[in-house]
């Protein structure tokens, strides 16, 4: 991958470079993973909804307005698909399957216990609404500031912020549940 | 020669003329027939032009078979999925049409399409149809019922409400309002369908309920 | 740490700790999307191709000779014509329905506002207007405050529409009905223009 900032990737491509936009690809496919994992609950859906809209980013690439920002541009094609991809399949409440790899880092905790505390995380994020979820995955995951958020979703900082608040709350109550067992 | 001639004369007048009053018309035609053209592919075109074609013969609304197609190309979507999306339509419209009977208006098709489309099975547009009375137009219920199910309430208790609502006689600014209501409950936190029950069984105080009538849901 | 404590405070950043530990897609991801991407670069340049095939058709300059029997050739063609304009009559019926109306009583002017502060542009596309972003009439304009609004007018009957920001991005309407309507990937409102009661 070269040093080049992605309005001149995104130049090349639009002149015709059909390839370069597989650096674009490389530079944004894990980060927006992680986020259509958490808004969609498993792989085959999340790798389907980015897939879906690094298709769609490429067909539209001509009307990106500020090459700059392409990863901004990209992510709210993501979150619309994401949106789209939860409603119309409907959440489904299954067993995250935690990558081991991913988990078997430097832990105090015992290894089973790490993945049972993961996948009661991922239980309860699922058990969010919609649109909480987005909010507080946006907020604390993807570390976005409320106005990229606004720009992003195209909801208002306000009903974010609230919605955010909601989030914590549900979650912070549905943990707290598990472990009061 | 000279006949031949004057003929020639006669109808180097004539062939301008008429294509001036031809070209016009078939040339609005033919321009909007052009949007289709430039905005889908060849292949979606004819697809498309076949479900209209289909449509119009079984008597059914073109335009929004048209507005749906033009809708995909406006969003990029590919063109296996513009002619999924405009014949499902057709067969909601098709649908629509047999529950709500050929004196349906186009707005009425359109809205109860929309509504099956969100999941709303053909009795319980029926339901609503008989539920509203004859004279009564339900292209805004359809639409409240349609808007309720896409806030997250259950495709069931959304029929249920707004049927009710018909039947105890709530007018289009009393569902507007409900609709509105209910809205702004769900933004600020509430369970969708208790809103919408809640909501409902509040109309119900403010209309004249017909003899009979139970409000929906748990009291 | 004991269950007390996790829940005192720090509960959300341990939660998100948690969550940016994600996993990657799959081998083969990046190869799938680029397959696709070529794909839709080939189709581009087939229908490029094809167009361009047309217009040298159609632009080529040709010459006409001018014979007696074509003095009937003319008459055939002014038959024609009679029954092209019949034809495109009936079929200007037929589409007219796709367009949008007059303004002649059979519509209403109806105001869209879209609270969006970070926007540069917003216009709003339905089915009154072809879907088309871009048309003149539906351009929302900035008030001030991060509120656009357009007056439009809007065919009597039930229609879908959305707004769109910045050319990229369709938002439903906060304000109206919506249609549950994911055909392709976003989500509509709903208006139902009544006719003017006099």
């Amino acid at each position: 991958m070269d040093g080049s900032s992605d309005a001149a990737v995104v130049a090349r491509v639009v002149h015709g470079d059909v390839e370069a936009f597989g650096e674009l690809v490389a530079r944004y496919r894990d980060r927006y993973f992680r986020y259509a994992m958490h808004m969609l609950g498993n792989r085959e859906d999340a790798e389907e909804a980015l897939q879906d809209a690094f298709t769609r980013a490429y067909r539209s690439l001509s009307r990106c307005d500020d090459p700059e920002r392409f990863g901004a541009w990209l992510f709210r094609i993501l979150v619309n698909r994401c949106r789209t991809s939860g409603a119309r399949r409907g959440r489904r409440l299954k067993t995250f399957v935690s990558d081991d790899m991913a988990l078997m880092d430097a832990s105090e905790e015992h290894p089973a216990e790490r993945r049972a505390w993961r996948e009661e995380i991922d239980r309860a994020l699922a058990r969010l609404r919609p649109e909480q979820r987005e909010a507080f995955v946006l907020k604390y995951v993807e570390d976005l500031g409320y106005d990229e958020m606004s720009v992003v979703t195209g909801v208002g900082v306000s009903a974010l912020k609230m919605r955010v608040m909601r989030a914590c709350d549900r979650l912070r109550e549905m943990l707290s549940e598990v472990h009061s067992v | 020669m000279r006949g031949p001639r004057a003929l020639a004369g006669a109808l180097a007048l004539a062939l301008p003329l008429a294509l001036s009053l031809a070209l016009p018309v078939a040339a609005h035609a033919q321009a909007t027939a052009n949007t289709l053209s430039s905005r889908l592919d060849p292949t979606t075109r004819v697809a498309v032009q076949a479900i209209v074609d289909s449509a119009r013969l079984a008597k059914l609304p073109t335009a929004p078979l048209i507005d749906k197609a033009l809708e995909g190309a406006a969003k990029h979507s590919d063109g296996p999925n513009i002619v999924s999306a405009v014949r499902q339509l057709s067969v909601e419209l098709g649908q629509s049409k047999r529950v709500l009977g050929g004196g349906a208006s186009t707005a009425e098709l359109q809205a109860s399409a929309t509504a099956m489309h969100a999941g709303v099975s053909s009795r319980d547009i029926a339901l609503l149809r008989s539920a509203a009375g004859p004279h009564r137009r339900v292209t805004l219920p359809l639409a409240v019922m349609t808007d309720l199910i896409g806030r997250n309430v259950p495709v069931a208790t959304a029929s249920q409400v707004v049927v009710g609502l018909a039947r105890a006689g709530a007018h289009d600014s009393d569902l507007s309002m409900f609709e509105r209501n209910v809205r702004l409950d769900i933004e600020r936190g509430a369970d969708p369908s208790a809103a919408a029950q809640t909501r409902a069984r509040g109309v119900m105080l403010r209309t004249a309920p017909r003899a009979g009538t139970r409000p929906p849901g748990n009291q | 740490m004991s269950d007390d404590k996790l829940f005192e405070d720090g509960v959300i950043e341990r939660i998100a700790g948690e969550l940016r530990d994600a996993e990657r897609p799959s081998a083969g991801f990046d190869a799938r999307v680029m397959a696709s991407v070529r794909g839709i670069a080939r189709a581009r340049q087939r229908e490029h191709r094809e167009r361009r095939r047309l217009w040298n058709r159609v632009s080529q300059p040709r010459t006409i000779t001018v014979r007696p029997w074509s003095v009937g050739l003319a008459a055939a063609a002014l038959l024609l014509c009679a029954s092209l304009a019949g034809w495109g009559a009936h079929a200007f019926a037929r589409m007219e329905s796709a367009a949008p109306a007059a303004a002649s009583g059979g519509s209403q002017r109806v105001q869209f506002v879209l609270v969006a502060p970070n926007a540069k542009k917003v216009a709003v596309a339905g089915d009154f207007n072809g879907w088309d972003a871009q048309h003149p009439a539906y351009q929302a304009v900035h008030r001030g405050g991060g509120v656009w609004s357009v007056t439009a007018r809007v065919p009597v009957g039930h229609h879908r529409y959305s707004f769109v920001v910045d050319d990229s991005l369709w938002v439903a309407d906060p304000t109206a009905p919506r249609v549950v309507d994911d055909d392709f990937g976003t989500t509509n409102s709903a208006i139902v223009v009544e006719p003017e009661i006099r």
